[in-house]
Protein backbone atom coordinates (compact mmCIF):
# COMPACT_ATOMS: atom_id res chain seq x y z
CA UNK A 1 0.00 0.00 0.00
CA UNK A 2 1.52 3.30 -1.09
CA UNK A 3 0.41 6.22 1.13
CA UNK A 4 -1.55 8.96 -0.60
CA UNK A 5 -0.10 12.53 -0.66
CA UNK A 6 -2.77 13.56 1.87
CA UNK A 7 -1.76 10.75 4.23
CA UNK A 8 1.86 11.79 3.82
CA UNK A 9 1.02 15.37 4.73
CA UNK A 10 -0.83 14.22 7.87
CA UNK A 11 2.19 12.12 8.83
CA UNK A 12 4.67 14.96 8.36
CA UNK A 13 2.48 17.37 10.34
CA UNK A 14 1.92 14.80 13.10
CA UNK A 15 5.59 13.91 13.41
CA UNK A 16 6.58 17.59 13.50
CA UNK A 17 4.05 18.25 16.25
CA UNK A 18 5.27 15.22 18.21
CA UNK A 19 8.90 16.33 18.00
CA UNK A 20 8.02 19.89 19.08
CA UNK A 21 6.02 18.54 22.06
CA UNK A 22 8.79 16.13 23.09
CA UNK A 23 11.79 18.41 22.63
CA UNK A 24 10.20 21.83 23.22
CA UNK A 25 10.46 21.87 27.02
CA UNK A 26 14.02 20.55 26.87
CA UNK A 27 15.10 23.23 24.37
CA UNK A 28 13.37 25.92 26.45
CA UNK A 29 15.19 24.59 29.51
CA UNK A 30 18.56 24.82 27.75
CA UNK A 31 17.74 28.43 26.74
CA UNK A 32 16.77 29.37 30.28
CA UNK A 33 19.85 27.69 31.74
CA UNK A 34 22.09 29.87 29.56
CA UNK A 35 20.31 33.12 30.48
CA UNK A 36 21.18 35.46 33.32
CA UNK A 37 18.78 35.81 36.22
CA UNK A 38 17.77 39.41 35.37
CA UNK A 39 16.98 38.21 31.86
CA UNK A 40 14.53 35.61 33.16
CA UNK A 41 12.79 38.25 35.29
CA UNK A 42 12.05 40.53 32.35
CA UNK A 43 8.45 41.25 31.47
CA UNK A 44 7.53 40.26 28.82
CA UNK A 45 9.58 37.12 29.23
CA UNK A 46 12.71 36.62 27.18
CA UNK A 47 12.90 33.13 25.72
CA UNK A 48 16.30 33.30 24.10
CA UNK A 49 19.32 34.65 26.03
CA UNK A 50 20.92 37.72 24.50
CA UNK A 51 24.42 36.60 25.41
CA UNK A 52 24.38 32.86 26.25
CA UNK A 53 26.42 32.02 29.33
CA UNK A 54 27.63 28.77 30.87
CA UNK A 55 28.15 30.38 34.30
CA UNK A 56 25.44 28.31 35.97
CA UNK A 57 26.91 25.05 34.70
CA UNK A 58 30.33 26.19 35.84
CA UNK A 59 28.98 27.00 39.30
CA UNK A 60 27.15 23.67 39.61
CA UNK A 61 30.12 21.57 38.58
CA UNK A 62 32.86 23.77 40.03
CA UNK A 63 31.49 24.00 43.56
CA UNK A 64 30.82 27.76 43.44
CA UNK A 65 27.99 29.06 45.64
CA UNK A 66 25.05 30.53 43.71
CA UNK A 67 21.47 30.51 44.86
CA UNK A 68 18.57 32.73 45.75
CA UNK A 69 18.54 33.79 49.40
CA UNK A 70 15.36 31.96 50.31
CA UNK A 71 16.37 28.60 48.77
CA UNK A 72 17.46 25.69 50.95
CA UNK A 73 20.39 24.60 48.80
CA UNK A 74 23.05 26.27 46.69
CA UNK A 75 25.06 25.23 43.66
CA UNK A 76 28.08 24.02 45.65
CA UNK A 77 26.07 21.01 46.86
CA UNK A 78 25.31 19.81 43.36
CA UNK A 79 28.47 17.89 42.51
CA UNK A 80 28.15 15.67 45.56
CA UNK A 81 24.46 15.04 44.79
CA UNK A 82 25.27 13.87 41.25
CA UNK A 83 27.89 11.48 42.65
CA UNK A 84 25.35 10.18 45.20
CA UNK A 85 22.78 9.56 42.47
CA UNK A 86 25.29 7.87 40.18
CA UNK A 87 26.58 5.57 42.93
CA UNK A 88 23.12 4.57 44.12
CA UNK A 89 22.02 3.97 40.52
CA UNK A 90 24.96 1.71 39.66
CA UNK A 91 24.80 -0.36 42.84
CA UNK A 92 21.00 -0.75 42.78
CA UNK A 93 21.06 -1.72 39.11
CA UNK A 94 23.70 -4.38 39.73
CA UNK A 95 21.63 -5.94 42.54
CA UNK A 96 18.28 -5.77 40.71
CA UNK A 97 19.80 -7.09 37.50
CA UNK A 98 21.40 -10.12 39.17
CA UNK A 99 18.16 -10.99 40.95
CA UNK A 100 15.79 -10.47 38.04
CA UNK A 101 17.87 -12.10 35.28
CA UNK A 102 18.19 -15.27 37.35
CA UNK A 103 14.54 -15.23 38.44
CA UNK A 104 13.24 -14.31 34.98
CA UNK A 105 15.05 -17.27 33.45
CA UNK A 106 14.25 -19.60 36.36
CA UNK A 107 10.52 -18.87 36.30
CA UNK A 108 10.08 -19.14 32.54
CA UNK A 109 12.40 -22.04 31.64
CA UNK A 110 12.32 -24.34 34.64
CA UNK A 111 9.52 -25.88 36.60
CA UNK A 112 9.50 -27.20 40.16
CA UNK A 113 6.95 -27.78 42.85
CA UNK A 114 5.34 -24.45 43.74
CA UNK A 115 7.19 -22.47 41.07
CA UNK A 116 4.00 -21.04 39.57
CA UNK A 117 2.66 -19.98 42.97
CA UNK A 118 5.97 -18.34 43.83
CA UNK A 119 5.92 -16.47 40.53
CA UNK A 120 2.43 -15.20 41.27
CA UNK A 121 3.43 -14.02 44.73
CA UNK A 122 6.41 -12.12 43.34
CA UNK A 123 4.31 -10.57 40.58
CA UNK A 124 1.42 -9.70 42.89
CA UNK A 125 3.77 -7.47 44.89
CA UNK A 126 3.80 -5.18 41.85
CA UNK A 127 0.25 -4.11 42.68
CA UNK A 128 1.32 -2.88 46.13
CA UNK A 129 2.02 0.82 45.67
CA UNK A 130 5.60 1.70 46.42
CA UNK A 131 4.48 4.16 49.06
CA UNK A 132 2.82 1.53 51.27
CA UNK A 133 6.10 -0.37 51.39
CA UNK A 134 8.24 2.73 51.73
CA UNK A 135 6.37 4.07 54.76
CA UNK A 136 6.66 0.66 56.41
CA UNK A 137 10.29 0.35 55.39
CA UNK A 138 10.97 3.77 56.88
CA UNK A 139 9.98 2.37 60.26
CA UNK A 140 12.25 -0.66 59.83
CA UNK A 141 15.09 1.52 58.54
CA UNK A 142 14.73 3.76 61.58
CA UNK A 143 14.96 0.73 63.87
CA UNK A 144 18.05 -0.54 62.07
CA UNK A 145 19.47 3.01 61.93
CA UNK A 146 19.64 2.89 58.15
CA UNK A 147 18.05 6.30 57.57
CA UNK A 148 20.55 8.58 55.87
CA UNK A 149 22.76 5.70 54.84
CA UNK A 150 23.71 4.64 51.37
CA UNK A 151 22.90 0.98 52.12
CA UNK A 152 19.40 1.81 53.34
CA UNK A 153 18.64 3.89 50.27
CA UNK A 154 19.89 1.21 47.88
CA UNK A 155 17.83 -1.50 49.61
CA UNK A 156 14.62 0.52 49.32
CA UNK A 157 15.35 1.42 45.69
CA UNK A 158 15.93 -2.26 44.94
CA UNK A 159 12.74 -3.28 46.70
CA UNK A 160 10.72 -0.81 44.67
CA UNK A 161 12.18 -1.81 41.28
CA UNK A 162 12.78 -5.57 41.60
CA UNK A 163 9.20 -6.87 41.04
CA UNK A 164 8.82 -4.89 37.83
CA UNK A 165 12.28 -5.96 36.64
CA UNK A 166 11.51 -9.62 37.36
CA UNK A 167 8.24 -9.37 35.46
CA UNK A 168 9.83 -7.65 32.45
CA UNK A 169 12.61 -10.20 32.26
CA UNK A 170 10.27 -13.14 32.79
CA UNK A 171 8.24 -11.95 29.78
CA UNK A 172 11.38 -11.43 27.78
CA UNK A 173 12.75 -14.94 28.35
CA UNK A 174 9.32 -16.46 27.69
CA UNK A 175 9.38 -14.98 24.18
CA UNK A 176 13.01 -15.98 23.52
CA UNK A 177 13.51 -18.90 21.07
CA UNK A 178 14.32 -22.05 23.08
CA UNK A 179 16.15 -23.84 20.24
CA UNK A 180 19.75 -22.89 21.13
CA UNK A 181 19.27 -24.18 24.67
CA UNK A 182 17.67 -27.40 23.42
CA UNK A 183 20.52 -27.93 20.99
CA UNK A 184 23.04 -27.43 23.78
CA UNK A 185 21.22 -29.94 25.99
CA UNK A 186 21.09 -32.51 23.19
CA UNK A 187 24.81 -31.99 22.72
CA UNK A 188 25.28 -33.05 26.33
CA UNK A 189 25.50 -29.72 28.14
CA UNK A 190 24.21 -29.63 31.73
CA UNK A 191 21.31 -27.26 32.42
CA UNK A 192 23.63 -24.88 34.20
CA UNK A 193 26.24 -25.16 31.45
CA UNK A 194 23.60 -24.37 28.82
CA UNK A 195 22.34 -21.42 30.88
CA UNK A 196 25.82 -19.99 31.30
CA UNK A 197 27.27 -20.66 27.86
CA UNK A 198 24.25 -20.49 25.55
CA UNK A 199 21.31 -18.69 27.15
CA UNK A 200 23.18 -15.84 28.89
CA UNK A 201 24.82 -14.70 25.62
CA UNK A 202 21.46 -15.11 23.88
CA UNK A 203 19.87 -12.74 26.44
CA UNK A 204 22.34 -9.92 25.74
CA UNK A 205 19.77 -7.54 24.27
CA UNK A 206 17.33 -8.17 27.12
CA UNK A 207 20.00 -7.62 29.73
CA UNK A 208 20.99 -4.35 28.05
CA UNK A 209 17.36 -3.23 27.98
CA UNK A 210 16.75 -4.16 31.60
CA UNK A 211 19.95 -2.41 32.71
CA UNK A 212 18.79 0.75 30.95
CA UNK A 213 15.25 0.62 32.34
CA UNK A 214 16.35 0.00 35.93
CA UNK A 215 18.98 2.75 35.68
CA UNK A 216 16.40 5.25 34.36
CA UNK A 217 14.02 4.34 37.18
CA UNK A 218 16.55 4.67 39.96
CA UNK A 219 18.12 7.84 38.57
CA UNK A 220 14.77 9.63 38.69
CA UNK A 221 13.66 8.49 42.18
CA UNK A 222 12.44 11.38 44.28
CA UNK A 223 9.90 10.43 46.94
CA UNK A 224 12.01 7.64 48.48
CA UNK A 225 15.13 9.79 48.99
CA UNK A 226 12.94 12.71 50.09
CA UNK A 227 11.91 10.50 53.02
CA UNK A 228 15.13 8.60 53.63
CA UNK A 229 17.88 11.19 53.16
CA UNK A 230 18.48 14.52 54.81
CA UNK A 231 22.27 14.85 54.73
CA UNK A 232 24.51 16.15 51.99
CA UNK A 233 26.34 12.81 52.00
CA UNK A 234 23.25 10.90 50.84
CA UNK A 235 20.86 13.33 49.11
CA UNK A 236 20.50 12.57 45.39
CA UNK A 237 20.36 15.15 42.64
CA UNK A 238 16.54 15.07 42.35
CA UNK A 239 16.15 16.19 45.97
CA UNK A 240 18.84 18.90 45.71
CA UNK A 241 17.20 20.31 42.57
CA UNK A 242 13.91 20.90 44.38
CA UNK A 243 15.83 22.73 47.10
CA UNK A 244 16.97 25.29 44.52
CA UNK A 245 13.36 26.48 44.37
CA UNK A 246 13.07 29.44 46.71
CA UNK A 247 10.11 30.28 48.88
CA UNK A 248 9.42 33.50 47.01
CA UNK A 249 12.00 33.81 44.28
CA UNK A 250 13.49 31.14 42.10
CA UNK A 251 16.78 31.40 40.26
CA UNK A 252 15.47 29.86 37.05
CA UNK A 253 18.76 29.77 35.14
CA UNK A 254 20.41 27.87 38.00
CA UNK A 255 17.40 25.60 38.53
CA UNK A 256 17.10 24.65 34.87
CA UNK A 257 20.86 24.22 34.46
CA UNK A 258 20.71 21.77 37.36
CA UNK A 259 17.81 20.01 35.64
CA UNK A 260 19.54 19.84 32.26
CA UNK A 261 22.74 18.42 33.81
CA UNK A 262 20.71 15.77 35.63
CA UNK A 263 19.03 14.85 32.35
CA UNK A 264 22.21 14.17 30.38
CA UNK A 265 22.95 10.63 31.69
CA UNK A 266 19.36 9.32 31.34
CA UNK A 267 19.03 10.98 27.93
CA UNK A 268 22.20 9.24 26.72
CA UNK A 269 20.98 5.88 28.06
CA UNK A 270 17.57 6.36 26.42
CA UNK A 271 19.00 7.39 23.06
CA UNK A 272 21.78 4.79 22.84
CA UNK A 273 19.70 1.83 24.05
CA UNK A 274 16.32 3.03 22.80
CA UNK A 275 15.77 0.09 20.44
CA UNK A 276 16.36 -2.42 23.27
CA UNK A 277 14.27 -0.43 25.76
CA UNK A 278 11.34 -0.22 23.34
CA UNK A 279 11.56 -3.92 22.63
CA UNK A 280 11.34 -4.82 26.31
CA UNK A 281 8.66 -2.29 27.31
CA UNK A 282 6.32 -3.31 24.51
CA UNK A 283 6.82 -7.06 24.92
CA UNK A 284 4.72 -7.20 28.09
CA UNK A 285 1.33 -6.55 26.52
CA UNK B 1 4.76 1.11 34.82
CA UNK B 2 3.69 -1.76 32.65
CA UNK B 3 1.54 -4.38 34.25
CA UNK B 4 -0.60 -6.90 32.50
CA UNK B 5 -1.49 -10.52 31.94
CA UNK B 6 1.18 -13.08 32.67
CA UNK B 7 -0.64 -16.01 31.15
CA UNK B 8 0.78 -16.36 27.71
CA UNK B 9 2.94 -18.51 25.53
CA UNK B 10 4.27 -21.08 27.93
CA UNK B 11 4.53 -23.22 24.80
CA UNK B 12 8.21 -22.72 24.20
CA UNK B 13 9.20 -23.52 27.76
CA UNK B 14 6.86 -26.53 27.85
CA UNK B 15 8.54 -27.94 24.78
CA UNK B 16 11.83 -27.69 26.58
CA UNK B 17 10.51 -29.43 29.66
CA UNK B 18 8.25 -31.91 27.91
CA UNK B 19 10.75 -34.64 27.20
CA UNK B 20 13.45 -35.81 29.50
CA UNK B 21 16.92 -35.12 28.13
CA UNK B 22 19.40 -37.11 30.24
CA UNK B 23 17.49 -36.25 33.39
CA UNK B 24 17.36 -32.55 32.51
CA UNK B 25 13.89 -32.02 33.98
CA UNK B 26 15.08 -32.76 37.52
CA UNK B 27 18.33 -30.96 36.91
CA UNK B 28 16.30 -28.04 35.58
CA UNK B 29 14.13 -28.02 38.68
CA UNK B 30 17.20 -27.81 40.89
CA UNK B 31 18.71 -25.05 38.80
CA UNK B 32 15.34 -23.26 38.84
CA UNK B 33 15.12 -23.36 42.65
CA UNK B 34 18.63 -22.00 42.89
CA UNK B 35 17.97 -19.20 40.39
CA UNK B 36 14.71 -17.94 41.89
CA UNK B 37 15.94 -18.20 45.48
CA UNK B 38 17.47 -14.68 45.60
CA UNK B 39 14.27 -13.16 44.22
CA UNK B 40 12.12 -15.01 46.75
CA UNK B 41 14.36 -14.10 49.68
CA UNK B 42 14.45 -10.50 48.52
CA UNK B 43 10.68 -10.27 48.09
CA UNK B 44 10.09 -11.85 51.50
CA UNK B 45 12.49 -9.60 53.40
CA UNK B 46 12.05 -6.29 51.62
CA UNK B 47 8.43 -6.37 50.45
CA UNK B 48 6.28 -8.91 52.27
CA UNK B 49 7.81 -8.47 55.72
CA UNK B 50 7.57 -4.64 55.61
CA UNK B 51 4.02 -4.98 54.31
CA UNK B 52 3.08 -7.09 57.34
CA UNK B 53 4.85 -4.67 59.68
CA UNK B 54 3.03 -1.82 57.97
CA UNK B 55 -0.41 -3.41 58.30
CA UNK B 56 0.32 -4.25 61.93
CA UNK B 57 1.45 -0.70 62.69
CA UNK B 58 -1.65 0.73 61.05
CA UNK B 59 -3.79 -1.28 63.48
CA UNK B 60 -2.02 0.13 66.54
CA UNK B 61 -2.20 3.46 68.30
CA UNK B 62 0.14 6.16 66.99
CA UNK B 63 3.19 6.53 69.23
CA UNK B 64 5.62 9.45 69.27
CA UNK B 65 8.77 7.30 69.09
CA UNK B 66 8.97 4.47 66.66
CA UNK B 67 9.97 1.70 69.10
CA UNK B 68 7.54 2.58 71.89
CA UNK B 69 4.86 -0.03 72.69
CA UNK B 70 1.45 0.79 71.22
CA UNK B 71 -2.08 -0.37 71.99
CA UNK B 72 -4.12 -2.27 69.45
CA UNK B 73 -6.83 0.06 68.16
CA UNK B 74 -8.33 -1.92 65.28
CA UNK B 75 -9.42 0.20 62.36
CA UNK B 76 -9.40 3.46 64.31
CA UNK B 77 -6.50 4.88 62.29
CA UNK B 78 -8.40 4.11 59.11
CA UNK B 79 -11.57 5.87 60.22
CA UNK B 80 -9.57 8.79 61.63
CA UNK B 81 -7.66 9.15 58.39
CA UNK B 82 -10.87 9.17 56.36
CA UNK B 83 -12.39 11.80 58.65
CA UNK B 84 -9.73 14.39 57.74
CA UNK B 85 -11.22 16.97 55.35
CA UNK B 86 -7.88 17.18 53.52
CA UNK B 87 -8.08 13.44 52.76
CA UNK B 88 -11.42 13.90 51.05
CA UNK B 89 -10.28 16.86 48.99
CA UNK B 90 -6.99 15.24 47.97
CA UNK B 91 -8.80 12.02 47.03
CA UNK B 92 -11.18 13.97 44.79
CA UNK B 93 -8.22 15.88 43.36
CA UNK B 94 -6.46 12.56 42.59
CA UNK B 95 -9.56 11.26 40.81
CA UNK B 96 -9.37 14.37 38.63
CA UNK B 97 -5.69 13.72 37.91
CA UNK B 98 -6.49 10.13 36.87
CA UNK B 99 -9.47 11.04 34.69
CA UNK B 100 -7.76 13.97 32.97
CA UNK B 101 -4.52 12.04 32.44
CA UNK B 102 -6.39 9.09 30.88
CA UNK B 103 -8.57 11.42 28.79
CA UNK B 104 -5.42 12.80 27.19
CA UNK B 105 -3.12 9.77 27.24
CA UNK B 106 -5.46 7.23 25.62
CA UNK B 107 -6.55 9.25 22.52
CA UNK B 108 -3.14 10.90 22.10
CA UNK B 109 -1.38 7.55 22.58
CA UNK B 110 -3.62 5.98 19.93
CA UNK B 111 -2.96 8.87 17.55
CA UNK B 112 0.81 8.61 18.02
CA UNK B 113 0.66 4.85 17.50
CA UNK B 114 -1.41 5.27 14.33
CA UNK B 115 1.24 7.72 13.15
CA UNK B 116 4.29 5.61 13.99
CA UNK B 117 3.40 1.92 13.89
CA UNK B 118 4.32 1.47 10.22
CA UNK B 119 7.84 1.92 8.98
CA UNK B 120 8.89 5.12 7.21
CA UNK B 121 12.15 6.93 6.60
CA UNK B 122 13.51 8.45 9.81
CA UNK B 123 11.16 6.43 12.03
CA UNK B 124 14.00 5.19 14.25
CA UNK B 125 14.99 8.76 15.06
CA UNK B 126 11.39 9.83 15.78
CA UNK B 127 10.95 6.83 18.10
CA UNK B 128 14.14 7.78 19.97
CA UNK B 129 12.85 11.33 20.44
CA UNK B 130 9.43 9.99 21.46
CA UNK B 131 10.71 8.05 24.50
CA UNK B 132 12.97 10.86 25.72
CA UNK B 133 10.41 12.61 28.02
CA UNK B 134 9.63 9.25 29.67
CA UNK B 135 13.31 8.65 30.40
CA UNK B 136 13.78 11.92 32.27
CA UNK B 137 13.27 12.20 36.04
CA UNK B 138 9.77 13.57 36.67
CA UNK B 139 11.28 16.16 39.02
CA UNK B 140 13.15 17.55 36.04
CA UNK B 141 9.99 17.50 33.89
CA UNK B 142 8.46 19.73 36.54
CA UNK B 143 11.53 21.99 36.55
CA UNK B 144 11.51 22.30 32.74
CA UNK B 145 7.85 23.30 32.69
CA UNK B 146 7.91 25.47 35.80
CA UNK B 147 9.06 28.67 34.15
CA UNK B 148 6.25 28.39 31.62
CA UNK B 149 3.65 28.87 34.36
CA UNK B 150 5.55 31.36 36.54
CA UNK B 151 3.19 34.28 37.29
CA UNK B 152 5.77 37.09 37.07
CA UNK B 153 8.07 36.22 34.23
CA UNK B 154 6.36 33.10 32.93
CA UNK B 155 6.43 32.29 29.26
CA UNK B 156 2.71 31.50 29.13
CA UNK B 157 1.68 34.81 30.69
CA UNK B 158 4.01 36.76 28.42
CA UNK B 159 2.75 35.08 25.30
CA UNK B 160 -0.90 35.55 26.26
CA UNK B 161 -0.45 39.19 27.27
CA UNK B 162 1.41 39.97 24.06
CA UNK B 163 -1.28 38.27 22.00
CA UNK B 164 -3.88 40.25 23.91
CA UNK B 165 -5.69 37.16 25.16
CA UNK B 166 -5.39 38.28 28.79
CA UNK B 167 -4.98 41.84 30.04
CA UNK B 168 -2.58 41.19 32.90
CA UNK B 169 -0.45 38.28 34.17
CA UNK B 170 -2.44 35.46 35.73
CA UNK B 171 -1.30 33.42 38.75
CA UNK B 172 -2.03 30.09 37.05
CA UNK B 173 -1.01 27.71 39.82
CA UNK B 174 -3.15 29.48 42.42
CA UNK B 175 -6.22 28.78 40.30
CA UNK B 176 -7.30 25.23 41.09
CA UNK B 177 -8.71 24.40 37.68
CA UNK B 178 -5.76 25.71 35.67
CA UNK B 179 -3.24 24.30 38.12
CA UNK B 180 -4.80 20.85 37.84
CA UNK B 181 -4.75 21.01 34.07
CA UNK B 182 -1.11 22.15 33.92
CA UNK B 183 0.06 19.52 36.38
CA UNK B 184 -1.70 16.86 34.30
CA UNK B 185 -0.02 18.33 31.22
CA UNK B 186 3.43 17.90 32.78
CA UNK B 187 2.54 14.40 33.99
CA UNK B 188 1.25 13.39 30.55
CA UNK B 189 4.43 14.74 28.96
CA UNK B 190 6.36 12.06 30.84
CA UNK B 191 3.81 9.22 30.57
CA UNK B 192 2.57 9.54 26.98
CA UNK B 193 5.63 7.84 25.46
CA UNK B 194 4.95 4.67 27.46
CA UNK B 195 1.25 4.60 26.58
CA UNK B 196 2.10 5.20 22.90
CA UNK B 197 4.65 2.34 22.99
CA UNK B 198 2.00 -0.03 24.35
CA UNK B 199 -0.36 0.89 21.49
CA UNK B 200 2.41 0.71 18.86
CA UNK B 201 3.25 -2.83 19.96
CA UNK B 202 -0.44 -3.73 19.87
CA UNK B 203 -0.91 -2.35 16.36
CA UNK B 204 2.21 -4.09 15.08
CA UNK B 205 0.83 -7.40 16.33
CA UNK B 206 -2.18 -7.09 13.98
CA UNK B 207 -1.29 -8.93 10.73
CA UNK B 208 -1.23 -6.81 7.56
CA UNK B 209 -3.44 -9.35 5.69
CA UNK B 210 -6.44 -8.31 7.76
CA UNK B 211 -6.12 -4.75 6.47
CA UNK B 212 -5.40 -5.91 2.92
CA UNK B 213 -8.48 -8.17 2.89
CA UNK B 214 -10.75 -5.44 4.23
CA UNK B 215 -9.35 -2.94 1.73
CA UNK B 216 -10.32 -5.35 -1.05
CA UNK B 217 -13.81 -5.34 0.45
CA UNK B 218 -13.81 -1.56 0.18
CA UNK B 219 -13.25 -0.53 3.81
CA UNK B 220 -12.11 3.08 4.30
CA UNK B 221 -9.13 3.79 6.61
CA UNK B 222 -11.51 5.09 9.29
CA UNK B 223 -13.70 2.00 9.06
CA UNK B 224 -10.57 -0.17 9.26
CA UNK B 225 -9.47 1.70 12.38
CA UNK B 226 -12.93 1.48 13.94
CA UNK B 227 -13.74 -2.16 13.14
CA UNK B 228 -10.33 -3.86 12.95
CA UNK B 229 -7.70 -1.89 14.87
CA UNK B 230 -9.74 -0.88 17.90
CA UNK B 231 -11.27 -4.30 18.76
CA UNK B 232 -7.96 -6.12 18.24
CA UNK B 233 -6.25 -3.47 20.35
CA UNK B 234 -8.34 -4.24 23.44
CA UNK B 235 -5.55 -6.04 25.35
CA UNK B 236 -3.22 -3.08 24.72
CA UNK B 237 -5.97 -0.71 25.81
CA UNK B 238 -6.25 -2.52 29.14
CA UNK B 239 -2.48 -2.39 29.67
CA UNK B 240 -2.51 1.33 28.80
CA UNK B 241 -5.37 1.94 31.22
CA UNK B 242 -3.57 0.12 34.04
CA UNK B 243 -0.29 1.96 33.34
CA UNK B 244 -2.04 5.33 33.08
CA UNK B 245 -4.21 4.84 36.15
CA UNK B 246 -1.53 3.49 38.48
CA UNK B 247 0.91 6.23 37.52
CA UNK B 248 -1.67 8.99 37.89
CA UNK B 249 -2.75 7.71 41.32
CA UNK B 250 0.90 7.82 42.36
CA UNK B 251 1.43 11.37 41.07
CA UNK B 252 3.69 13.32 43.45
CA UNK B 253 6.94 14.68 41.98
CA UNK B 254 5.44 17.00 39.37
CA UNK B 255 3.05 18.58 41.88
CA UNK B 256 5.80 18.96 44.49
CA UNK B 257 8.00 20.86 42.03
CA UNK B 258 5.27 23.00 40.47
CA UNK B 259 3.13 23.87 43.47
CA UNK B 260 4.63 22.30 46.61
CA UNK B 261 2.15 20.60 48.93
CA UNK B 262 -0.44 23.37 48.50
CA UNK B 263 -3.91 22.13 49.39
CA UNK B 264 -5.53 23.18 46.10
CA UNK B 265 -3.49 20.69 44.06
CA UNK B 266 -2.59 18.12 46.74
CA UNK B 267 -2.77 14.49 45.58
CA UNK B 268 -3.60 11.58 47.86
CA UNK B 269 0.03 10.48 48.12
CA UNK B 270 0.96 14.02 49.17
CA UNK B 271 -1.67 13.75 51.85
CA UNK B 272 -0.09 10.46 53.00
CA UNK B 273 3.29 12.20 52.99
CA UNK B 274 1.92 15.13 54.99
CA UNK B 275 0.13 13.00 57.57
CA UNK B 276 3.04 10.62 58.03
CA UNK B 277 6.11 12.80 57.91
CA UNK B 278 4.97 16.37 58.43
CA UNK B 279 2.18 15.82 60.99
CA UNK B 280 3.97 12.80 62.50
CA UNK B 281 0.81 10.65 62.43
CA UNK B 282 2.73 7.57 61.42
CA UNK B 283 0.08 4.90 62.01
CA UNK B 284 -2.63 7.00 60.43
CA UNK B 285 -0.48 7.77 57.39
CA UNK B 286 0.19 4.07 56.96
CA UNK B 287 -3.52 3.30 57.18
CA UNK B 288 -4.16 5.81 54.42
CA UNK B 289 -1.30 4.41 52.31
CA UNK B 290 -2.79 0.92 52.66
CA UNK B 291 -6.22 2.19 51.61
CA UNK B 292 -4.67 3.78 48.52
CA UNK B 293 -2.96 0.47 47.81
CA UNK B 294 -6.24 -1.45 48.09
CA UNK B 295 -7.99 0.93 45.71
CA UNK B 296 -5.12 0.71 43.22
CA UNK B 297 -5.10 -3.09 43.39
CA UNK B 298 -8.88 -3.26 42.97
CA UNK B 299 -8.70 -1.02 39.90
CA UNK B 300 -5.93 -3.12 38.33
CA UNK B 301 -7.93 -6.31 38.93
CA UNK B 302 -11.07 -4.61 37.60
CA UNK B 303 -9.33 -3.71 34.33
CA UNK B 304 -7.95 -7.24 34.01
CA UNK B 305 -11.44 -8.72 34.47
CA UNK B 306 -12.80 -6.35 31.85
CA UNK B 307 -10.31 -7.86 29.43
CA UNK B 308 -11.12 -11.44 30.40
CA UNK B 309 -14.86 -10.96 29.96
CA UNK B 310 -14.43 -9.47 26.51
CA UNK B 311 -12.06 -12.09 25.18
CA UNK B 312 -13.45 -15.35 26.59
Amino acid sequence: MRPTPAANLVRVAGVTLLILWSLGPIVMGVMTSMSTQPETQQVPARWIPEDPTLDNYRALLGGEKISSDDAAADSSQYGRAIVNTALATVVTTAIVLAISVCAGYGFSRTEFKGSKQLLWIVLATMVIPIFTIVVALYKLMAELQLINTFAGLVLVYASSTAPLAIWLFYNYVRDLPPDPEEAALIDGCTRFGAFRRVVLPQMRSGIAALTAIVMLFVWGQFLIPLLLTSTEETKPVTVIITEFIGKYTTNYPLLTAAGILAVIPPAIIALVLNRHIRGMLSAGG
Amino acid sequence: MTTGSTSGTWGSARRLLGFDLTGSAREGANLGRLLVLPAIAFTAVLIIYPLIVGINTSLHENVPTINAPADFVGLENYTNALKQPSVGSSAVQTVWYVLLALAIEIPAGLAIAALLHRNFRGRGLVMAVLILPWALPSVVSGVLWRRVFDPDSGLLNSALVQLGVIGEPHVWLADKGWATLFIVCVHVWGMLPLVALVFIAGMQAIPDDVYAASAVDGATPWKQFRHITLPLLLPSLVVALVVGTVNAINIFDEIYVLNGTALNTRSILMEVYNQTFIAGQFAQGLALAILVGLVTGALAIGYAMLLRRRTV
